[in-house]
């Protein structure tokens, strides 16, 4: 159990520092400009994210006013496949593409949003809990039972989810709330600890502020951007993993607009009528790449700033004798020990 | 490392128990079991009744965790509703594609994207590392679905190079390597670029440290510094992506699958799902849970052996 404990802790504490590390150098750059030896990148960086930031418009865009601009879209008596009727033709069914595209969205976007949202704040209310509790026996029982969770494959439970509730847009949503709730609380439970075992925690415990201002004052908003910044890298994979499995037929019904289910519903068509398949695709490849961007962006590529802001710990001491060049702090008691909580 | 390895191996032991039990819960939760999709409309529910008291059904569910708990610990995974057959043999059918599939990826992955991720880490910042990090980085969003249906127009439909699909294929498929490159491509495609980018971010923060810094200052040459002693440190992300990258690859077995109508185990267990044929999905996706467990059992054990230092993190 231990030794489990240990390398999964390793391993969240290496994800953790990564994050924390990122976040803290985008805050320097901000306050003292460019850091001597970054620059370059910095500024590749900021168009990235800028990027980004513009490929996530039309999709989100669509998703937010379509249903307002198009009517649902019914199966007409026009020809199937008819790549002259509307602006983008018709699908299998004879629809108007251009008013499945409109519609889709909401649910091709919103499923996977409102799981994502559902996620932290329950996953966050977990690790925070298991991060205040004093006691290590409190700690294990809210946190073990999720970490059993950890290697169930994602599709093949959103497929039994969704089959099962009849494509129900809500279960899909739980469903992918569900998978990403144990990894969104080890990350903020271990995100918490670092903070709380901290030098600015132990400041503030030694000017004798309360537990709760050290709590809520400090660590919860220590925990704050590495939640943003792990929603944001969320966003784009539960979108990816909702369409793959509207895609397979185990989400949606097989007549809603969503994106997914149309792509694969006209997919045979591709060469007959085009834009039923690479309308949605492109709205989908926009939105996934734009948030992938977006974070990147914002966040940084982490390594170059964590491997100079000396975060030898994550690979201090290799097989070069094993010498320990951790600045200290990093080598027990920090992250998932409790040494000073 | 003895005694770490049998603690990892007990958790897993662990593990697996709740596994089966939470797929067990998941499967139960399909409304409507194999005795109503079985009968055609015209069956009354006598006669349903009676099929499902005939096939078990009817039992608390308590009762049949048990039983089906107890089969599976003696290597009997029960028998599929729908076809009449032991799931097992389903299994053993299905398991032959998928596993080749996985595998040929798997061996094309590591040394590719070891390779990728050196490169770019040892030259973090140059104008190689940054086309080959927007390429991956773009790479990683596009679904896998999109891909597969990208390279099946272009290269089968368009330039008729490659088979699209395996309908038509039966029994002598190892003996068509070309059927594999499509599926393949799709698979390798955003895995490498997932492990890529953490063996980059390994590779720099390896170049960066302490130790690395007074190697160089000792006179170790370049290539034994990054072959011996920056390449196991860069490779401990990327092993444990790799164990997550099991879900990625299982998700994207999956879709491969009913993209390229592959029969394989993502296709039998998808089929089994739509037929409410419950031992059959227990069955397959406990396997599939259980080599995602495996894959996160060794990923945890090799880099343990990689860097020993994890202890230190307690």
């Amino acid at each position: 159990m231990k030794a489990a404990r240990v390398a999964n802790g390793a391993r969240v504490v290496n994800g953790v520092r990564a994050l924390v590390e990122r976040v803290r150098r985008v805050a320097r750059v901000r306050r003292d400009g460019p850091v001597r030896g970054v620059p370059r990148g910095s500024r590749a960086r900021r168009g990235r994210a800028l990027g980004g930031g513009l490929l996530l418009v039309p999709p989100v865009a669509a998703a937010l006013l379509g249903p307002f601009l198009a009517p649902d879209p019914v199966p007409s008596d026009g020809a199937p496949y008819a790549p002259d009727e509307g602006p983008l033709g018709t699908d299998a069914l004879g629809r108007d593409v251009l008013a499945l595209v409109l519609r889709g969205g909401a649910s091709a976007l919103g499923v996977a949003c409102a799981a994502v949202a559902l996620a932290v704040v329950l996953g966050g209310a977990l690790g925070l809990a298991a991060a205040a509790s004093r006691s290590r026996r409190v700690d294990d029982l809210l946190i073990r039972p999720v970490e059993l969770l950890l290697p169930l494959p994602s599709l093949l439970v959103i497929s039994l989810v969704g089959v099962g509730w009849r494509g129900h847009p809500v279960a899909v949503a739980l469903a992918v709330a569900a998978l990403n709730v144990p990894a969104v609380a080890r990350l903020l439970r271990a995100a918490a600890l670092d903070a709380a075992s901290g030098p600015v925690a132990e400041a503030m415990r030694l000017q004798g502020e309360s537990r709760a201002r050290v709590l809520f004052g400090h660590v919860g908003r220590a925990v704050l951007p590495v939640a943003a910044a792990d929603a944001g890298t969320r966003v784009g994979t539960a979108v990816f993993t909702v369409a793959a499995a509207n895609f397979l037929g185990l989400g949606l019904d097989p007549t809603s607009p969503d994106w997914g289910v149309v792509i694969a519903a006209s997919r045979e068509a591709l060469f007959v009528q085009p834009w039923a398949v690479c309308a949605p695709t492109l709205l989908l490849v926009m939105f996934t790449v734009g948030a992938n961007l977006l974070a990147d962006g914002l966040l940084g590529g982490g390594a170059v700033g964590g491997a100079r802001t000396g975060s030898g710990s994550r690979t201090g001491g290799g097989r070069t004798g094993g010498a320990r060049t951790g600045d200290g702090r990093t080598g027990g008691g920090r992250g998932d020990g409790k040494a000073t909580a | 490392m003895l005694r770490y390895t049998l603690r990892r191996c007990a958790w897993t032991v662990v593990q697996l128990a709740v596994l089966a039990v939470v797929v067990f819960a998941l499967t139960n939760l399909l409304p409507g079991d194999a005795a109503t999709v079985d009968f055609n409309e015209q069956a009354g529910l006598e006669q349903v009744a009676e099929l499902r008291a005939q096939m078990g059904l009817d039992r608390p569910w308590g009762e049949r965790l048990l039983d089906w708990a107890y089969g599976v610990a003696h290597g009997d995974l029960g028998t599929s509703l729908v076809g009449g057959g032991p799931v097992s043999g389903v299994l053993a059918a299905s398991i032959g594609v998928t596993a080749t599939l996985a595998a040929v990826t798997l061996l094309l992955l590591v040394p590719l994207a070891t390779a990728v991720g050196l490169l770019t880490g040892l030259r973090a910042g140059g104008r190689t590392d940054r086309a080959v990090s927007a390429v991956t980085l773009t790479l990683t969003s596009v679904p896998d679905f999109v891909l597969a249906l990208l390279l099946v127009a272009f290269f089968s439909l368009r330039l008729g190079w490659l088979p699209s699909t395996w309908v038509g294929v039966d029994g002598a498929w190892w003996e068509r390597p070309e059927l594999f490159v499509l599926p393949v491509a799709v698979l390798l495609a955003r895995t490498v670029c997932t492990l890529s980018r953490q063996v980059r971010a390994g590779t720099i923060a390896a170049l960066h440290s302490g130790w690395a810094v007074q190697a160089r200052r000792l006179g170790v040459p370049r290539g034994r510094l990054v072959l011996r002693h920056v390449l196991p440190n860069a490779a401990v992300p990327g092993v444990q992506e790799l164990a997550r990258t099991g879900d990625q690859l299982l998700g994207g077995v999956l879709v491969v699958e009913a993209v390229f109508a592959i029969p394989g185990t993502a296709t039998a267990l998808v089929e089994a799902v739509q037929n409410r044929d419950v031992p059959t999905v227990q069955g397959l996706a406990l396997a599939l849970a259980a080599v995602a467990c495996l894959l996160n059992l060794g990923a945890d054990l090799v880099t343990r052996r990689l860097a020993p230092r994890t202890e230190v993190l307690r």
